[in-house]
């Protein structure tokens, strides 16, 4: 009778158990969901049920996270499930930003799109576009929510329009630029470079002081990249850009060329770990200072101040330099973090509620004076309160003469991006001189873009 | 129970949830797969069939396929050879061991049992240069290599490196099995050739290693097979990376479908993946002749 009773129990409890397991935490902010994503929800705010559901997939985990724009994308999602309470209710899916448009694609070939998703501009957006999973938001925008599409700034839909028709709403704006640490370069006597020439004196009298120059990830491949099409803009100018998606330039053009050959030397100044360091990891080598200068998109504002504060006061920023020679090196590698709404979501007034709410004050306010990137509307923003580095930015920006998107979301597929980025990491490792890594790029699009 | 089987009604009864699970979890997404690695296929629109143009693009112009061929059957070499020999030496040892055994056997057994997504993620770290061995290394003033992101050579270190963590994965799998075959051998043969004047090393070649070879087959066979659909390590440890050089097949495959969106081509990859698991087994079956003994 006992072991009956034993057994009766020991099985309650495993089904009991499974049965749980099954259930979607709503406030503890982590259950595992399919695919290895994970799904979090709003602390604060609990579903009932009886609301109606929408899902938001993002690449950062919320609640695990030192990232500004990450803890400011969870108030967001905390406001909407408060605001709307009994009425909408977002959940959260997470990935890690490695695997996130691994994990996007599965589900929306398994057709569970998410109702709303960010999206990286460029090919990325644009297979969503070409396959009809992204939503045309223009009629919306320009006709039922006019109101709501004034707010925004001019131009900041340009890179996410596709004939005309707006596919997605942008949140912030980032724009590539170098960090550097104020504190090293005084001890190193070095000044702002002006150029490049002055970019490898300042390196060498950096390595010179006992320091890394510069840090960078070549682990993860668009971090070297970034650099690389800055190089490349620099020496041959947006017309090069245009030039080879239309197929009407070679990748072994001599601008190119040089530009891989400037990536080969500038390289010899980077940390010696490079080659793993992972993007976190080569911003943290920044900001623990470690390392003279970052490459990196004004994103890292708020990784840098979220890890170490004081961090804040000691860090510099600079446009990266031109060359004797080449382009005007006055543009900046800039891009937009958009949410896309699903084509088929069967819930289109919650997700406008919640792409609303992305893009309010509240929110476009926290973007500019908490995590320091550009706000996407007209907001009024207290300067005071915001990061040092946003106003750097902001004064920048407004010597900007023109702006390029990242060189690898500028191609033509994400596949071409991704060979583009490889290509550069040959360079960097020694495994191709800039000429045989310019020639794989060439012999890419010859067979694949270009179809010659 | 002959009775049972003339009645073909209570046959096909029996033999349909089999058959039923076999053809809709197996046969149809084969054929489906098959299919598709002739189309030009997105995963979210029509297939769109385009003959062998997915298999000619692999064998001239996909460079990285080449790669991951390459790294496929280096893989799939370096663990049927080492894994064989040092699974069925730590076999044989632990057969004859007398105090211990199950304490060895479950030490070594452990890491197959544990999930192979830690482990990855574990020996990334341990191979970190910021934050793993190097850093032991650099105390004793040696400046370690790049574990897991060189890339000279026909066979890159990372390759080296993720076969040395299979083996060290896997090895008690190829153990165990040999240890049950080796514990099957009757102990008389054995003493029979001792009184004959055998020593144990002879004893091990000429009653041992006849009497092993049924699980030889097996053990090679899974090797062989498991090596070649080899794919969470790399992920976890390399990401195929750094610029592809240690891209395997299924890493490969995994890519170009779930990056790029090409599942025709990826189910292209995984046609030529299938076809080489299937005569890697005819092959070992066809080489290695198995008599059997009574033991």
């Amino acid at each position: 009778m006992m072991k009956r009773f034993i057994s009766g129990f020991l099985a309650a409890g495993l089904v009991i158990g499974s049965l749980s397991g099954c259930g979607v935490s709503t406030n503890t902010g982590a259950t595992q969901g399919a695919g290895g994503t994970t799904e979090s929800s709003a602390a604060t705010v609990k579903a009932t049920g009886t609301e109606e559901q929408i899902t938001w997939m993002f690449w950062d985990n919320l609640d695990a996270t030192e990232d500004l724009i990450t803890k400011g994308y969870k108030q967001v999602i905390d406001r909407f499930n408060e605001q709307y309470k009994g009425k909408y209710y977002c959940n959260v899916v997470t990935s890690n930003l490695e695997d996130y448009y691994t994990k996007l694609n599965a589900l929306v070939a398994a057709g569970n799109t998410p109702d709303v998703f960010i999206c990286d501009p460029g090919p990325n957006l644009t297979q969503y576009v070409d396959v009809g999973v992204a939503a045309d938001l223009t009629d919306i925008l320009k006709n039922k929510e006019s109101e709501w599409y004034k707010t925004f700034n001019d131009g900041i839909f340009e890179r996410i329009t596709y004939d005309g028709k707006i596919m997605a709403v942008p949140t912030n704006f980032a724009a590539a630029c170098v960090f550097y640490n104020t504190e090293i370069f005084k001890k190193a006597g070095v000044e702002v470079p002006k150029d490049y020439n002055d970019l490898i004196e300042a390196c060498k009298k950096i390595k010179e002081a006992g320091y890394t120059p510069i840090s960078c990830s070549a682990g993860t491949s668009w971090c070297l990249s970034m650099i690389a099409g800055y190089l490349c803009d620099r020496e041959g100018g947006p017309d090069n850009l245009i030039a080879v998606n239309e197929g009407k330039l070679d990748w072994t053009n001599k601008s190119f060329i040089d530009a891989g050959t400037k990536l080969k030397e500038l390289s010899q100044y980077f940390q010696d770990s490079a080659a793993g360091d992972s993007n976190d990891q080569a911003t943290a080598n920044f900001y623990n200072g470690e390392a003279a200068m970052l490459v990196q998109g004004s994103w890292a504002i708020a990784q840098i101040n979220g890890n170490n504060p004081e961090f804040e006061s000691k860090c510099g920023i600079f446009q990266f330099p031109g060359i004797e020679g080449g382009a005007n090196p006055n543009r900046m590698i800039v891009k937009t973090d958009n949410l896309v709404m699903s084509s088929s979501t069967k819930h289109q007034e919650a997700s406008l509620a919640l792409l609303k709410m992305f893009t309010d004050d509240t929110a476009q306010r926290y973007t500019a004076e908490v995590a320091g990137k550009i706000p996407v509307t007209a907001v009024k923003i207290d300067f005071d309160k915001a990061p040092k580095q946003f106003a750097y930015i902001s004064d920048m920006m407004k010597t900007v003469t023109g702006t390029l998107g990242f060189y690898n979301e500028s191609l033509a597929s994400v596949e071409a991006g991704d060979f583009f980025d490889n290509a550069m990491v040959d360079i960097y490792l020694g495994n191709a001189t800039p000429e045989e890594a310019f020639q794989k790029v060439q012999d890419f699009y010859t067979k694949n873009v270009w179809k010659k | 129970m002959n009775k049972l089987l003339e009645d073909k009604k209570a046959a096909v009864i029996f033999l349909a949830p089999a058959f039923l699970l076999f053809t809709l979890i197996l046969f149809v997404p084969i054929i489906q797969v098959i299919y598709y690695s002739f189309c030009n296929y997105t995963g979210l629109t029509k297939p769109d069939f385009v003959g062998l143009k997915n298999y000619i693009y692999m064998f001239t112009s996909d460079e990285t396929m080449k790669t991951a061929l390459k790294n496929s059957i280096f893989f799939m070499v370096f663990s049927g050879i080492t894994q064989q020999v040092i699974g069925l030496f730590l076999a044989v040892i632990l057969t004859n061991l007398k105090w211990g055994r199950n304490l060895f056997k479950n030490i070594y057994y452990l890491p197959c049992v544990l999930s192979s997504a830690a482990l990855g993620l574990l020996w990334a770290f341990l191979l970190n240069p910021k934050i793993g061995l190097n850093q032991l290394l650099g105390m004793i003033g040696v400046q370690g290599p790049n574990w897991l992101f060189a890339t000279k050579g026909l066979i890159p270190l990372p390759m080296w490196v993720i076969g040395f963590v299979a083996l060290w994965q896997y090895v008690g799998q190829t153990m165990m099995l040999y240890m049950a075959q080796i514990s099957g051998i009757s102990r008389d043969i054995y003493e029979a050739s001792y009184i004959d004047g055998a020593s144990k090393s002879r004893a091990f070649i000429h009653i041992t290693l006849p009497l092993i070879r049924p699980m030889l087959v097996t053990t090679l066979s899974l090797n062989c097979i498991g090596s070649l659909k080899f794919f969470d390590l790399i992920y976890n440890m390399t990401q195929g990376g750094p610029n592809h050089t240690t891209e395997v097949l299924a890493s490969h495959l995994y890519t170009q479908g779930f990056k790029f969106f090409k599942y025709g081509y990826a189910s292209s990859i995984s046609i030529v993946l299938l076809i080489l698991c299937m005569v890697m087994t005819v092959v070992i079956s066809k080489c290695i002749k198995v008599e059997t003994y009574e033991a």
